[in-house]
């Protein structure tokens, strides 16, 4: 079932002749997840405000085309310290915030705190104050934040810049966890390598339009490599100059090699 | 006869109130050296820095940068031996151009006007920023803010240079300027001291990886022979970055870890097998 | 805690406004001296470094310009009123927690916009100073020294400042879209996760404060008409 669906949707930043986002058609089913790929400044971010109903509800500007939600979105933005709330003073009270704010009674809000805090990891955190946690724990508490709220939809921009190697494996765990429950998760990344075990489509984005859509293996195209958003295995075998088809991860070229 | 080191931590240990950050640190990084400093998050990469830079102090032992003790240095004076930037820069940047904040270090240090010029242009260039030179910095997208910030760090011409997380939120375009830059920059016999998660970017740029973890020094080695090897570095909290792993994975010969030199040699080999 | 934390956010606002008020209603310069040293011996029950230094720090330049413009008496007057303000605002900052209040508030009814507005007001000022710290570090680690003459220290500040008002207005953007993506909806009744207590005891005290200010009011400006 559709979770989200773009038709034709332009969007244009307050105060700027060119848009951002170009035609865009794109849709996101309930129990897949989406990776959005491209250039800085490609759109990627746009495209999830939008989705989000953030642009232009909040910060103006011009939609065209039509966005349509079957679900309540969540969005996780690339700023944790941002999105964090200033007003709690424990890890479990900024959870909480959000699903207080949407008024559910409080064992609700409980369960839904208490289940998102195990899935990311943050029950040893659950007191400590948000101020004094680093970049990627506070990025894990609003992650957890934003699925205590339970949406429908999922929406990520960049979710790992802040993490290590362990929270970025267990976040990319989490993602396939969410659709396998059924969620529809939209995700902005630049980790590129990681995209072959996360998402079931890719959309590459180039100027604010829609360029390609397809399974990750996208990532191993030649124009894709040429474009600098090929996965490091694939660029380097394109570099090497052996014949494309290329091989989309590690495990991939060594069934090559062989 | 052994140059002096440009950084040399002796038993240094340091706390946060009563929160313990570093646990009996010794470290020499020599002229020109490149050096990742890698580690889970909280393994206390960012308190060094921290301490090279003269904005604490330790509680026992000795940074020295050169043949000061950072001790007895505020940080306005290391900041003629140590190029720092730390994380989130982008917000640090107050000029209003990106010329004029990049030439902001070398004016501090009291340089002639045309050593400014130069030692601005040449950052900018390195960097190749100079088409935005006359932009105000907050006009530019985050990505560029950060560029301008690691150019302010290059214009002080420094030593040694400490970069915290420098290509959090760059593309993979923008992350080949600045390893380009470093790798300039280190051939004229300037030190780098990186903390970054990208092992990816510490393999291409870097040569020798200290790896901390809760504090004390677990790794100091080569790279080349560390970032392959995901039994050694699982337990540390880090992951061999797909390039390295394809390395090991084909066991090439001589595992390079290096973009080009993989490339090249997966080129030979398959030159030399028999075609199926 | 100490200081009045566990008060009701509201018993902690209505001592912050009725200092000052008394300070300003009470016949100087007695009144402004009693006012002031009860709000300077709050800002200083959170402690010398939260409370009594931003005090004294921030009302400082205030007696400066007075003594610039006035003579000695209404110096005095004026500027044990301005302490009085400055120091209870000291106070209520590092007292009040922007959680509670924004509890409290919705409990009274309040919708969470206004609840959340005021919250973050007061929680901005530790922010920027986390914010502004980190700046001159920055700044320093480039070679800016904030010692020196009057020249250099002007450098420095416009060093600082540019980047934090910059950074402050723009994160005023980020923050509302951010507070958006936090389930803010129009309309929506806030759950109250844990309203402060609030016993009869501070909501007489409060009232009592309210009809202290107003009887002072009366006699400072009624009463002598009849006399």
């Amino acid at each position: 079932m559709r979770s989200l669906t773009l038709d034709h949707a332009s969007f244009w930043y307050p105060a700027t002749a060119s848009p951002a986002l170009r035609d865009v058609s794109l849709e996101v089913v309930q129990g897949e997840v989406v990776a959005l790929v491209g250039a800085l400044g490609a759109g990627a971010s746009t495209l999830l405000l939008v989705a989000a109903d953030l642009a232009p509800r909040v910060i103006g500007g011009r939609l065209t085309g039509t966005v349509a939600r079957r679900d309540r979105s969540g969005i996780v933005l690339p700023t944790p310290w941002t999105q964090a709330s200033g007003m709690a003073f424990t890890v479990w009270d900024e959870v909480a915030f959000g699903p207080a704010n949407l008024g559910w009674p409080a064992h609700e809000i409980a369960r839904q705190v208490d289940r998102a805090l195990e899935r990311l990891e943050l029950v040893p955190l659950a007191s400590r104050d948000p101020v004094t946690l680093s970049g990627g724990e506070l990025q894990r508490v609003i992650i957890a934040a934003i699925l205590a709220m339970d949406p429908g939809l999922v929406l990520f921009d960049e979710p790992a810049a802040e993490l290590d190697a362990e929270g970025a494996r267990t976040l990319w765990r989490l993602i396939r966890l969410l659709a396998s429950e059924g969620k529809a998760v939209l995700l902005a990344t630049s980790a590129l390598d990681a995209i072959p075990d996360v998402a079931d489509r890719v959309v590459w984005l180039e100027d604010g339009a829609v360029r390609a859509v397809g399974t990750p293996d996208l990532l191993a195209d030649v124009a894709a490599c040429d474009a600098g958003l090929g996965t490091s295995v694939a660029t380097v075998w394109r570099a090497s100059g052996l014949p494309p088809p290329y091989p989309l991860t590690v495990a991939h070229a060594v069934q090559r090699w062989r | 006869m052994a140059l002096t080191p440009v950084l040399h931590l002796d038993g240094v240990s340091f706390s946060y109130g009563a929160v313990p950050a570093l646990e009996n640190l010794s470290f020499s990084i020599a002229p020109g050296e490149r050096v990742a400093l890698l580690g889970r998050n909280g393994a206390g990469k960012s308190t060094v820095v921290r301490l090279v830079a003269g904005l604490e102090r330790p509680d026992q032992g000795t940074v020295w940068v050169g043949d000061w003790d950072a001790r007895d240095c505020a940080p306005e004076q290391l900041a003629r031996r140590v190029g720092s930037m730390f994380q989130h820069a982008d917000q640090q940047l107050f000029a209003s151009t990106v010329r004029a904040d990049v030439s902001f270090g070398p004016r501090a240090l009291g340089l002639g006007e045309r050593e400014v010029e130069r030692r601005t242009d040449d950052a900018l260039e390195d960097l190749d920023l100079t088409p935005h030179a006359a932009h105000h910095p907050y006009d530019l997208p985050p990505a560029f803010r950060q560029l301008a910030a690691l150019a302010g760090a290059l214009a002080l011409e420094p030593a040694l240079l400490v970069l915290d997380e420098p290509t959090i939120g760059l593309d993979r375009a923008l992350r080949a300027r600045v390893t380009r830059a470093l790798l300039e920059r280190s051939a004229a016999g300037v030190a780098l001291l990186v903390i970054t998660h990208d092992l990816t970017f510490a393999a291409e740029t870097l040569e020798r990886g200290l790896v901390l973890d809760r504090g004390r020094l677990a790794r100091d080695e080569q790279l080349a022979g560390l970032v392959g090897d995901a039994t050694r570095l699982d337990p540390l909290g880090l992951v061999p970055p797909p390039i390295a792993a394809l390395s090991a994975a084909l066991d090439l010969p001589g595992r390079p870890v290096r973009a080009a030199e993989v490339a090249r040699e997966l080129a030979r080999v398959a030159r030399g097998r028999p075609v199926p | 805690m100490t200081g009045g934390g566990r008060l009701h956010p509201f018993t902690l606002l209505a001592i912050a406004a009725a200092l000052p008020a008394l300070a300003w209603i009470l016949p100087a310069p007695s009144g402004g001296l009693a006012m002031a040293t009860i709000a300077l011996g709050l800002a200083a029950s959170r402690g010398l470094r939260p409370g009594l230094r931003p005090a004294v720090l921030t009302a400082a330049p205030f007696w400066l310009f007075l003594l610039l413009l006035h003579d000695v008496p209404t110096t005095i007057a004026i500027g044990l009123r301005i302490t009085t303000m400055v120091a209870s605002f000291v106070w209520l900052v590092a007292t009040l927690e922007p959680a509670r209040l924004v509890e409290a508030m919705i409990a009274a009814g309040w919708s969470a916009s206004i609840a959340y507005l005021l919250a973050a007001t007061l929680s901005a000022v530790p922010v920027l100073k986390a914010r502004a710290r980190r700046i001159v570090e920055a700044q320093r680690c480039r070679g800016l020294s904030p010692r020196g003459g009057i020249a250099a220290r002007l450098r420095a500040l416009r060093a600082l400042a540019l980047p934090l008002v910059l950074s402050a207005l723009h994160e005023v953007d980020e923050r509302a879209l951010a507070l958006e993506t936090r389930g803010l909806v129009p309309g929506i009744r806030r759950t109250p996760l844990a309203p402060p207590p609030d016993p009869a005891v501070e909501q007489a005290a409060r009232w009592a404060l309210l009809l202290a200010c107003l009887a002072a009011l009366a006699r400072r400006f009624i009463v002598p008409r009849f006399i």
